[in-house]
């Protein structure tokens, strides 16, 4: 038997119905595909950001502003790590190289940040053009960056949109005329002289400033000698002013959790990102958990609806599976063109819905990329596709109830 | 196909405990062409039904050559019926998103999942009918038209047996003709067994024997 062309045809004589159904199933699967792809192109988003990031030092608090601030430069207050602690992680024989991170000002909306040429080397991978800053007053961008080198640009203290930074809080206190050794508050131009490869964090979008020229620009000092004019390592032990966080690169793993240990003291704290966005991670996976849950519920209720309305449209039709009856059809033909007929809908309706959720969740991991800096991608994967092959089979067995309902109508009574 | 005798005996169907149809005997020869007619509720269409299997008797025998069909289950007899029967009706019950190939198509389906062996004899059939092929709906046709694709529909299976449901009861007098002639040409030239109910005089004066109903029992047999 071929019940095919039967169900084509019945879907063909309700066809603008069966378009609706179709759409209304393909909606409710992209609401939670869109969902689910965009919380994981996030989540895949925010870690690849922090992965080089090895371990970040800090005064004691939160490590979720730390980590903000630091990766995602959010402007947020974060206590600055007392100098003692830095002079400690420079000398740290366990380490790579100590990235000493400074941020507070901007240029427009892209946040000027304070670091060492070798932290820029190893975020970056190289650059993409120039050269890295040798002078205080030189810079390099971010791949996103409107910058390009051989600009010279003017610094605005304080960062777009922050409430403030305890940077900001020392230059205040120098325009308060507090004196701050070392430290004039001025924010002299500076020059780009390179552009960083795209990191796919939003320190693509960043000017990346010697740390020294981010102290002095807040009346910090350099962190050397004043007759010294060189910048990055080594530091005066001594000229060195309070941090908002150090990224420091450990030789191997056993370094790291070395200096993670050594550092989580009442004067500092150490921590992996990945271990604070675990926690998120697991905090949103909850959510997520839950909205897949009643998205899921959503969606059966939609399928249920919908197979509520097939057997009101197919009751109307019910003649013509009389009509098959006597013309030999077994109940099983009508059985199976029901099914058919529902079970088109549903799964083109499900596949439909698993491309727009698709899109949906591409146009905004765009959109909130260029918002926050961080590269995602919203891809379709397992969790997807069996949210999608979930909702297929739940319609494919809901199915089976109108395909029961028309079965069992009477034949002769519809004949008449 | 040749057509299939039939014998009928003590037949009997009841519903809310009255007797509709209560029919001690019939014969029906093969080519020939019986009318079931009576007024309106008079059983004619149920008799018709339980000629054709589509409902069961309570009691007495439907015997279409060696098969009883009164005895079969549901499904052996939706196929007596896929085998060895057509079926015609009075509003043609085609499917309009259908071409009138695929309508006539539609009884191959039932049983195979491949109708292409069958397309060019569907396309014969309609044009011995006289019906334009090439057309993408059956809406698109004439009344007297779709009439004469239900009827290639009821002939593509090559059945022994032909059922027709008022038949010619929704077209005009001159269709009506034509349809009736067709239905006697199906008995007496190719020795098919027709069985029609219809309250069409015109297919009365065309029948081989009539079986007249009231209320469920013969009235007389001309």
């Amino acid at each position: 038997m071929n019940p095919f062309p039967i169900a084509w045809a019945s879907l063909r004589r309700n066809r603008f119905t069966a378009i609706l159904f179709l759409l209304i199933v393909a909606l409710a699967v992209a609401l939670g595909i869109a969902i689910s792809a965009q919380e994981r192109a996030l989540r895949i988003g925010s870690a690849r950001a922090a992965d080089k990031f090895d371990l970040i030092v800090a005064a004691p608090g939160s490590h979720n502003d730390v980590l903000f601030s630091t990766v995602y430069l959010d402007p947020t207050a974060v206590e600055l790590l007392d100098p003692a602690i830095t002079r400690l992680l420079f000398d740290e024989p366990e380490a790579d190289f100590v990235a000493p991170i400074g941020f507070g000002d901007a240029i427009g909306n892209d946040p000027v940040v304070g670091t060492v040429a070798p932290f820029v080397d190893h975020l970056s991978g190289g650059l993409a053009e120039g050269r890295l800053f040798e002078t205080v007053n030189e810079a390099v961008v971010g791949a996103l960056s409107p910058h390009a080198v051989g600009d010279e640009l003017e610094v605005s203290h304080g960062h777009g949109g922050a409430t403030g930074t305890d940077a900001d809080a020392a230059a205040d206190a120098i325009e308060a005329g507090e004196a701050v050794p070392g430290g004039d508050g001025d924010h002299p131009h500076i020059t780009i002289v390179g552009r960083m490869r795209p990191t796919g964090t939003p320190w693509d979008r960043a000017i990346v400033v010697p740390i020294e020229y981010n102290w002095a620009a807040h009346g910090l000092g350099t962190g050397h000698l004043p007759e010294d004019t060189h910048i990055g390592a080594p530091f005066d032990p001594d000229a060195l002013p309070g941090l908002p966080a150090v990224v420091v690169k450990p030789k191997d793993l056993a370094a790291a959790y070395g200096l993670r240990s050594a550092y989580r003291t009442p004067q500092s704290t150490a921590f992996f990102p990945a271990e604070v966005l675990v926690g998120l991670y697991a905090l949103l996976g909850d959510a997520t958990a839950i909205m897949s849950a009643l998205t899921l519920a959503a969606q059966a209720l939609v399928v249920a609806a919908i197979l509520a309305g097939v057997v009101a449209i197919l009751d109307l039709q019910r003649q013509r599976f009389a009509v098959l009856r006597a013309l030999g059809a077994s109940p099983l033909f009508i059985f199976a063109t029901v099914w058919i007929y529902v079970a088109g809908i549903v799964v083109t309706g499900a596949l439909t819905g698993l491309v727009l959720g698709w899109g949906a969740a591409a146009v905004v991991s765009d959109l909130l990329a260029q918002s926050t800096g961080v590269a995602m991608r919203a891809e379709i994967g397992a969790r997807e596709l069996s949210l999608v092959g979930t909702l297929v089979g739940l319609g494919l067995v809901l199915a089976l109830v109108p395909a029961l309902i028309i079965y069992r109508r009477p034949v002769v009574d519809a004949l008449r | 196909m040749p057509g299939l005798p039939l014998a009928v005996s003590g037949l009997r169907l009841a519903f809310a405990g009255a007797d509709v149809i209560d029919l001690p005997g019939l014969a029906v020869a093969p080519g020939t062409l019986t009318v079931l007619s009576g007024a309106s509720g008079s059983g004619k269409s149920t008799l018709l039904y339980l000629l054709s299997g589509l409902l069961r008797p309570d009691a007495g025998t439907i015997a279409w050559a060696d098969t009883d069909i009164a005895k079969l289950g549901e499904s052996q007899r939706d196929r007596w019926r896929r085998k060895q029967a057509g079926f015609i009706f009075q509003n043609f019950h085609l499917i309009e998103e259908m071409s009138p190939v695929d309508n006539v198509l539609v009884p191959i389906w039932l049983d195979s999942f491949s109708a292409a062996a069958k397309r060019q004899h569907a396309v014969n059939l309609l044009r011995q009918l006289d019906v334009p092929t090439e057309r993408e709906s059956v809406a698109k046709l004439s009344r007297g038209q779709q009439q004469r694709v239900a009827i290639a529909r009821a002939l593509i299976g090559d059945p022994s047996v032909i059922f027709a449901d008022e038949p010619t009861a929704s077209l005009d007098a001159a269709t009506g003709e034509t349809v009736a002639a067709v239905l006697q040409r199906l008995a007496r030239e190719d020795g098919r067994t027709v069985v029609v109910a219809t309250h069409d005089p015109a297919l009365k004066t065309l029948a081989d024997q009539t079986v007249q109903l009231d209320h469920g029992r013969r009235e007389r047999t001309p």
